[in-house]
């Protein structure tokens, strides 16, 4: 039986690791773009996100000073029984994981019209930020499986969720996820950024399924859709920072959902930033 | 390059598209809900009286929480809209990450001021701080106008002289 104390504390652990943490497939991306970079700008950018990357897990440091809203990925085996206060213990880890980190606070205070106009302030508190509603799935098995991923604020000026009419051919889609991606990367300072894309049948379901390739994404495993929009975005040039150079883009992340009898895809995009995925996971045997 | 703060016509004549700097000594910190303020005390004239003093200093697009410093978008209208006045108020470099617009790089060149990007590396741009301070606003938390000292600060020079380089 896994107790509240345990969920609570490696909820915390979790936060912690995925704000403070790059995984090993993505220093390896990291690695490979510097060392293919021509623009000694552009390399000079690469390797000082490798030397943050590295300050920040010793000295267990956000990597960025937006630390983000925590999004959750709650996995359920078949055969797992999900215990009482589950749920509530997950948000009281992700609140400590946030004083500890410490999570910028950035938890905006009022009722509705304060909130939205932002005129009543901010709390203190860094655990006052609330996550955003947490996302589940069923697998196989007994464990009960948490991903933890914190958004930062400038991918989300730059994504969209949208319709697009895809005339009965995949690369209609296709090329205008590209040029979603190369439109925003344009005005996204933190390059080289790494893509999530969801293909749904709604607008709510697109951006699940792109939470979800942002969830299970991997640097170093990159299906031909992926690797395409990668390369073609890559081919802008905007490069680390937007300084120019061959990395504007790291990686790219598609999640296909299942579609409709329908002229249009729903297609939602996340344009990650440098840091982007911050995500951790952590297993519980339930 | 080597600058310290506060800095002149001189040193930012030097200055040039892609060239790599580090900075020391104190500059300011505000983004979206200082920035506009400062401007409005510029446009009243009460900068002095608040203890904000602009000649010759640099604005770096950030909040300063207990998570550290890092380069917010400078292309946010709140953030990109304060660049003109700022720059004729005295403040010769902004410091920030992303593109801006023509009119933004035709006001810099208007009075002698440059835009320059840093990566957005938290944990190494934290380390660089040795001092901060509130200055202004201090209602905004940690958006406030504050005051941090530097030392070795990286930066490359994105905006300068009528040149940028998201124009290449």
């Amino acid at each position: 039986m896994i107790s509240r104390k345990e969920i609570i504390e490696k909820t915390a652990d979790t936060l912690l690791r995925a704000s403070t943490v790059f995984r090993p497939d993505q220093i390896d991306a990291y690695k490979r773009a510097a060392e293919l970079e021509d623009s000694k700008h552009a390399k000079w950018v690469l390797e000082n996100i490798i030397k943050n990357a590295e300050i920040a897990e010793d000295k267990v440091f956000p990597l960025c000073d937006d630390t983000g809203i925590p999004h959750v990925l709650v996995e359920v085996g078949e055969d797992a029984a999900v215990p009482a206060g589950f749920f509530s213990a997950v948000e009281e880890g992700v609140a400590a994981g946030l004083r500890q980190l410490p999570g910028r606070p950035m938890a905006v205070k009022g009722n509705d019209y304060e909130r939205i106009s932002q005129s009543a302030g901010l709390s203190e508190d860094s655990g006052d930020l609330a996550m955003a509603p947490i996302q589940i799935r069923r697998i196989p098995g007994k464990m009960i499986r948490l991903t933890l991923m914190m958004y930062g604020g400038g991918p989300e000026i730059r994504g969209k969720t949208l319709r697009v009419f895809h005339k009965h051919s995949a690369d209609t889609v296709i090329n205008e996820m590209i040029e979603w991606a190369v439109e925003g990367a344009k005005l996204l300072g933190c390059l080289p950024c790494a893509l999530s894309f969801g293909i749904g049948r709604s607008n709510l379901e697109a951006a699940s399924l792109s939470m979800e390739a942002m969830a299970k994404g991997n640097f170093s495993v990159q299906s031909d859709i992926e690797k395409k929009i990668t390369e073609e975005v890559n081919k802008a040039g905007y490069g680390a920072l937007g300084l120019g150079g061959k990395t504007t883009a790291l990686a790219t992340f598609v999640k296909v959902g299942p579609q409709r009898a329908s002229g249009i895809r729903v297609v939602s995009m996340r344009l990650g930033c440098c840091f982007d995925p911050r995500r951790a996971e952590w297993e519980f045997e339930a | 390059m080597q600058i310290s703060m506060p800095v002149d016509d001189k040193v930012i004549n030097q200055l040039k598209i892609y060239d790599m700097v580090e900075i020391t000594g104190k500059i300011f910190t505000g983004r979206d809900a200082v920035l506009p303020k400062i401007v409005k005390c510029i446009e009243d004239g009460t900068c002095e009286e608040r203890g904000i003093h602009l000649t010759g200093g640099a604005v770096f697009h950030t909040a300063v929480s207990p998570a550290g410093i890092g380069p917010t978008s400078s292309n946010k209208v709140d953030i990109e809209g304060s660049i003109p006045v700022l720059s004729e108020a005295g403040i010769k470099m902004h410091i920030g990450k992303g593109s801006l617009k023509k009119e933004t790089t035709e006001a810099l060149n208007k009075y002698n001021s440059i835009f320059l990007v840093t990566p957005p590396s938290t944990a190494f741009l934290t380390a660089s701080i040795k001092s901060k301070r509130v200055v202004a606003f201090p209602e905004e938390g940690m958006e406030a106008l504050h005051e941090i000292e530097v030392e070795n600060f990286p930066a490359i020079v994105a905006i300068a002289h009528g040149e940028s380089i998201y124009d290449k």
